[in-house]
């Protein structure tokens, strides 16, 4: 499941963002941590204004992307953000949390949060309404939003169709945020301005999990090496302890 | 006179002096700060916020300690390993300090991790794709391994000789197992970055920053094992010569050597040389760490200026605080936006109760266990008069008789 | 022996750990995600495309000087977007992507239909409690003439209650120094536009159809989405920001009061002139014509909060010399009030002589039809054919028709934004038949009941406005009154449109 976000049709009435808190039953009168348009732990959603160079206004929905190589999912030593097979969200499954926040500083778009004040705190994102999606339904966000900026689907369905207005519209510009960054994700967003305008993030197409990947990979045959040149040498050692024991006791 | 007192308590020696007195007082107000925290959540105890999650604790105590604690390993594949059988003197000494410092990092994790009665969580539900979960297993099998390897040491002195022999015969296999692990967290915890290429500052996220922790660990060992060494002489009057310390810094220099030389590599390969000379706050704090964190200890180590205690010093140090600049910068510097984070008091009363507690660990330990030197160490004489803290003491003791 | 027993042990443990750990991984046992305890509307269950009646909810910017929603209270059933695209033709009508700004025309009628009030408007009533309080300041208020058959609703009353000496006793017992009456300005207004009108008429025909100014709300409509017809919107202010212009003026002058300790407070049935009196325009050397209005909601929270019970306080006359009022002055509450006015007055300027019988009870004009038509005779102007809208919808649908056909048939056009005139405004009581029009009609007959209970039913005859004229303005259209009876616009079509 995906969701394909045209910035042109949003006119910032913030729909998603209520139905985002009704539905995950969201504090609606906790004070701003970071700011009132910033995502925080009772914020999953939120539009932000942006102004652009020739001075027109655009409202983007901020949330969490649902990488297709989730950075936060990666990084969890616990397995308490999965990204789900069937659904394609990326879900945090807080029994299993065992809070180090890895996931925080993990995410190319900082997105995931923390429930700075509470007693036994927990990260706070967006789920996609993963409980939701199972019975076939929109995420909440989706359905509630009344100008047709959002839209949900199938990603590759969402995809041709996002190819297809772009195609169609000359005002869009040529950039499917989302179809490539990282690796790709669950969330797309095409726009008639040019995206770093808009406050989103300039990423490099290579999963951040790849390196990761990479190392990890080399670890095992690493620690293996290193380890038996270690009792190689041990041996060796204790050959020469034998050797010079015996030398000495035959003197 | 002596100007410390010391208790015999049990057969065990409990020596009291005014700096000791000092430190149990901020253990004893860590224990509290540590409660409230537990209780309370962070809110209450520290400055965190979602723009710099990964504060004092982790960037401090468990990065910094890690790699402090890091002497161990270094010494001990020197000593075990190559043979160099004239550093053994210092070899148990950075054994405690490795075991102590993985203790307490154990304990700054523990503080730090939101929902700490889980901690035991990545011991079933395996994130086999994380990196943290291999420095997770890794610090913990390792630091059993340190706990037998030390126990050899403890047994010497109580428990069955028996024991002791046991220890003694698989000690060979804990060695082996107990460089392989410290070898692979060092370099981890380098790893943990990798992923966060797409936030940090360009400058300090690169493919080797796995090797970077290591090499970086090995030399901050074996400055640290110079530091706690001359300061091990202040306070027990122990003295390694000093030519054998030269030679085992200079073991880390040639490490830093290559360090420097992959850094420099890096900055050409990703062309980077602009960032570094961009004038930001990020590209000032990269120019002081490479240039008082490598640049200029190879060049002390190098010279006659090595030759000098002072001079050895200095470059233990400014290793030391090196190291720990790239630490806080890897954590805060490259990562910084917009928000300013300090420290709040909270965080700085648990670090320095951790610390203090791993001081008077340590004091207690090489009082009673063959250690320094590879034998018992006595405290030193402290001219009374010039301490209140002596004072209260002696009062206390006429009150008793 | 201990040292086997201890390795396998320890073996043991790590390998049963891992195994606990393989069978957690593969039965998928992670326990609950955080999502989906909570409620979204029914209507909103099913796929997020899947065409439903009502969807979300208007866009209201922080800025928003007339109303602000609590997100808290909103269930996103979708009734501000009826309102505002259906009843007002605001919201769906102007391009996307958004070019400087989201349309709203500050009307308040997605406050009348929010079913929670999670949508209020912007209140003022604690700046108004603190002048007040404050000794130093002169503190004066009129009252529109739609919220003297609308407040008694707040008070329990039936809908269409005239309270009108009642809220002037519930003025003055809250503190204020001077109450007048904005139906004397009405009637100010009906001087400065019946002249206007007649000398369109006769010699500037370029401004014929002459379009009414006295509704905020239309007025922004016209600079949003009909620029081209801003030359025929009467220079008019409308009777709030006139009564204003003239306490800080002619009535400052005449009780020697310095107009900045004056702090102008309004009555009104409406959101819309909140931004009305923060428009830029509305302002003469430096002095705001208004510088706080209260809705009639507002007005009531207020009451209650200082504890004056409507029913019980006593009644109280407005305050003299701007607080008579005529007929012609009363009516402007409801739809084709204006034009009954204005039609009234400038048959005496063209005629010398008082309207006939016809003309004082005029028919055609009244009622809740949606354009109503109507032509008066008036001899030596002929026949002057008059359409009467409200609601914004309807008066798109006028417009786009003159539009099409290039000309149009009438020559005075009377436009309110919200149905059924100010009676019906985004400020008024909330009763639970808000968008039906019953209590609409009530208010509405109550008004004309207040018409033919007023001793002289024309403005001209307002003594108190003949008194304006000669001793301040000299006549209608004088260079005086054009500068503080007149404003400009502000063409906001750039705004919206490329």
């Amino acid at each position: 499941m995906a969701v394909l976000v045209d910035i042109t049709k949003c006119i910032g009435c913030e729909s998603c963002s209520v139905a985002c808190k009704l539905y995950n039953e969201l504090d609606f009168k906790s004070k701003p941590r970071n700011g009132a348009d910033e995502l925080d732990d009772n914020r999953w959603t939120v539009i932000q204004q942006h102004t652009t160079r020739k001075e027109r206004i655009r409202f983007v929905k901020k949330q969490c992307l649902h990488c297709k190589e989730p950075a936060c999912a990666s990084a969890c030593f616990s397995k308490a953000i999965q990204k789900d097979e069937k659904t394609g969200a990326v879900v945090y499954y807080p029994d299993l949390c065992v809070g180090c926040r890895y996931c925080l500083v993990a995410c190319p778009y900082a997105i995931p949060k923390y429930q700075w004040d509470k007693q036994f705190p927990q990260v706070a994102k967006c789920q996609m309404c993963e409980s939701r999606l199972e019975h076939g339904d929109a995420p909440a966000c989706v359905s509630a939003c009344p100008t047709g900026a959002l839209t949900s689907g199938s990603r590759d369905e969402l995809l041709a169709k996002a190819h297809q207005i772009i195609a169609s519209d000359s005002r869009y510009v040529n950039h499917i945020y989302g179809e490539h960054e990282v690796g790709g994700a669950e969330w797309l967003y095409i726009s008639d301005v040019p995206f770093e305008e808009l406050g989103f993030k300039q990423v490099s197409d290579t999963p951040v999990t790849q390196y990761t990947k990479n190392y990890l990979s080399k670890v095992p045959g690493m620690a293996a090496a290193w380890a038996l040149f270690l009792a190689g040498l041990t041996y060796y050692n204790h050959r020469c302890d034998k050797n010079k024991k015996s030398d000495d006791d035959k003197k | 006179m002596k100007a410390y007192k010391c208790f015999r308590i049990l057969g065990w020696d409990f020596t009291i002096t005014p700096t000791r007195f000092v430190l149990t007082g901020l253990v004893l107000l860590m224990a509290a700060t540590v409660v409230l925290r537990l209780l309370t959540g962070f809110q209450y105890v520290t400055n965190l916020t979602d723009e710099t999650p990964w504060g004092m604790w982790i960037a401090f105590d468990v990065m910094c300690g890690v790699a402090l604690a890091g002497g161990g390993y270094s010494t001990a594949l020197l000593v075990s390993m190559f043979r160099y059988e004239k550093y053994a003197v210092v070899a148990r000494g950075a054994l405690l300090t490795s075991l102590l410092g993985y203790i307490l990092v154990m304990a700054g994790l523990f503080l730090d991790i939101g929902q700490w009665f889980n901690f035991w969580r990545p011991f079933v539900s395996w994130g086999y794709t994380s990196v943290l979960f291999e420095v997770f297993w890794c610090v913990s099998i390792y630091t059993t391994i340190l706990s037998i390897e030390f126990f050899e040491i403890i047994t010497e002195r109580v428990l069955t000789k028996q024991l002791h022999r046991y220890i003694v015969r698989i000690l060979p296999v804990l060695v082996v197992i107990g460089l392989v692990f410290p070898v692979m967290h060092q370099s981890s915890l380098g790893g943990l970055f990798l992923i966060m290429k797409e936030r940090m500052f360009p400058l300090w996220w690169s493919e080797f920053l796995p090797l970077y922790f290591l090499m970086s660990s090995f030399f901050i060992g074996s400055a640290m094992v110079a530091v706690e060494t001359s300061l091990a002489k202040t306070a027990y009057g122990h003295e390694i010569p000093h030519h054998i310390m030269v030679e085992l810094t200079r073991v880390g220099g040639r490490i830093m050597i290559i360090y420097l030389l992959m850094k420099i590599y890096d900055l050409f390969t990703m062309d980077q040389w602009g960032y570094v000379f961009q004038g930001s706050l990020q590209s000032n704090m990269y120019c002081a760490e490479m240039l008082f964190g490598i640049i200029i200890p190879i060049m002390i180590i190098f010279s006659p200026l090595a030759r000098s205690k002072t001079g050895l010093l200095t470059y233990a140090w400014l290793t030391v605080l090196g190291v720990i600049f790239n630490r806080l910068n890897c954590v805060f510097t490259s990562m910084y936006e917009s928000g300013a984070y300090f420290p709040g008091i909270g965080e700085f009363i648990v670090s320095m109760g951790l610390i203090s507690l791993g001081v008077l660990i340590y004091c207690f330990l090489v009082e009673n266990f063959n250690i320094i030197g590879n034998e018992r160490a006595v405290q030193i004489k402290i001219d009374k008069d010039k301490d209140i803290k002596n004072l209260i003491w002696a009062l206390l003791k006429r009150k008793k008789r | 022996m201990s040292n086997n027993l201890s390795r396998r042990k320890f073996l043991k443990v790590v390998a049963g750990s891992g195994l606990v750990g393989f069978g957690a991984m593969v039965t998928g046992c992670k326990g609950d995600s955080p999502d989906g305890r909570g409620w979204i509307p029914d209507q909103y269950q099913g796929k997020g495309d899947f065409p439903v009646n009502l969807k979300g909810r208007v866009a209201i910017a922080a800025s928003n000087p007339s109303i602000e929603r609590d997100d808290e209270k909103c269930i996103l059933c979708g009734q501000c977007i009826e309102a505002c695209q259906n009843v007002m033709a605001v919201y769906g009508n102007y391009p996307l992507p958004l070019k400087m700004e989201v349309a709203c025309v500050n009307c308040g009628q997605c406050a009348m239909w929010c079913p929670s009030g999670a949508i209020t408007e912007k209140r003022s009533i604690r700046e108004v409690a603190a002048a007040l309080d404050d000794e130093s300041k002169f503190v004066v208020v009129q009252t529109a003439p739609a919220t003297k058959v609308s407040l008694g609703e707040e008070f329990g009353m039936e809908p269409g209650s005239i309270v009108n000496e009642k809220q002037v006793g519930a003025l003055k017992a809250l503190g204020f120094d001077a109450v007048f009456d904005t139906c004397f300005s009405a009637d100010l207004t009906i001087m400065e536009e019946a002249s206007e009108f007649v000398h369109r008429l006769t010699s500037a025909k370029d401004e014929i159809p002459h379009l009414t100014s006295c509704c905020p709300g239309w007025v922004k409509y016209c600079e949003y989405f009909y620029p081209e017809l801003m030359h025929n919107l009467s220079t008019c202010k409308s009777p709030q920001s006139m009564l204003g212009a003239v306490i800080k003026s002619y009535y400052a002058q005449k009780n020697n009061l310095k107009p900045e300790n004056i702090v102008s407070v309004s009555i009104m049935p409406c959101t819309a002139k909140k931004f009305e009196a923060a428009r830029g325009e509305m302002e003469v050397d430096g002095q705001r014509d208004t510088d706080l209005v209260l809705t009639t909601r507002e007005l009531a929270v207020l009451l209650k909060h200082r504890g004056i019970d409507l029913n019980t306080v006593p009644d109280a006359q407005y305050d003299s010399i701007l607080g008579e009022s005529t007929g012609a002055g009363r009516i402007f509450g409801a739809t084709g009030g204006v034009t009954e006015a204005a039609v009234r007055t400038a048959y005496f300027m063209v005629t010398g002589s008082n309207p006939p019988a016809a003309l004082l009870n005029w028919q055609p004009v009244r009622g809740l039809t949606a354009v109503k038509e109507a032509a008066a005779d008036i001899p030596g102007a002929g026949t002057v054919n008059i359409a009467v809208c409200h609601g914004l919808k309807n008066a798109r649908e006028l417009l786009d028709g003159i539009k099409k056909q290039g000309s149009s048939k009438w020559q005075f056009i009377e436009f309110m934004a919200c149905p059924g005139g100010c009676i019906g405004g985004g400020g008024q009581p909330k009763s639970t038949v808000a968008a039906q029009p019953e209590a609409r009609l009530k208010r509405i007959a109550a008004i004309y009941r207040e018409d033919v209970n007023a001793p002289k039913r024309c403005s001209h005859e307002n003594s108190e406005i003949q008194a304006v004229y000669k001793e301040f303005f000299g006549s209608p259209l004088s260079k005086k009154a054009e500068k503080y009876l007149h404003t400009t616009y502000t063409n906001r079509h750039d705004r919206l449109f490329d």
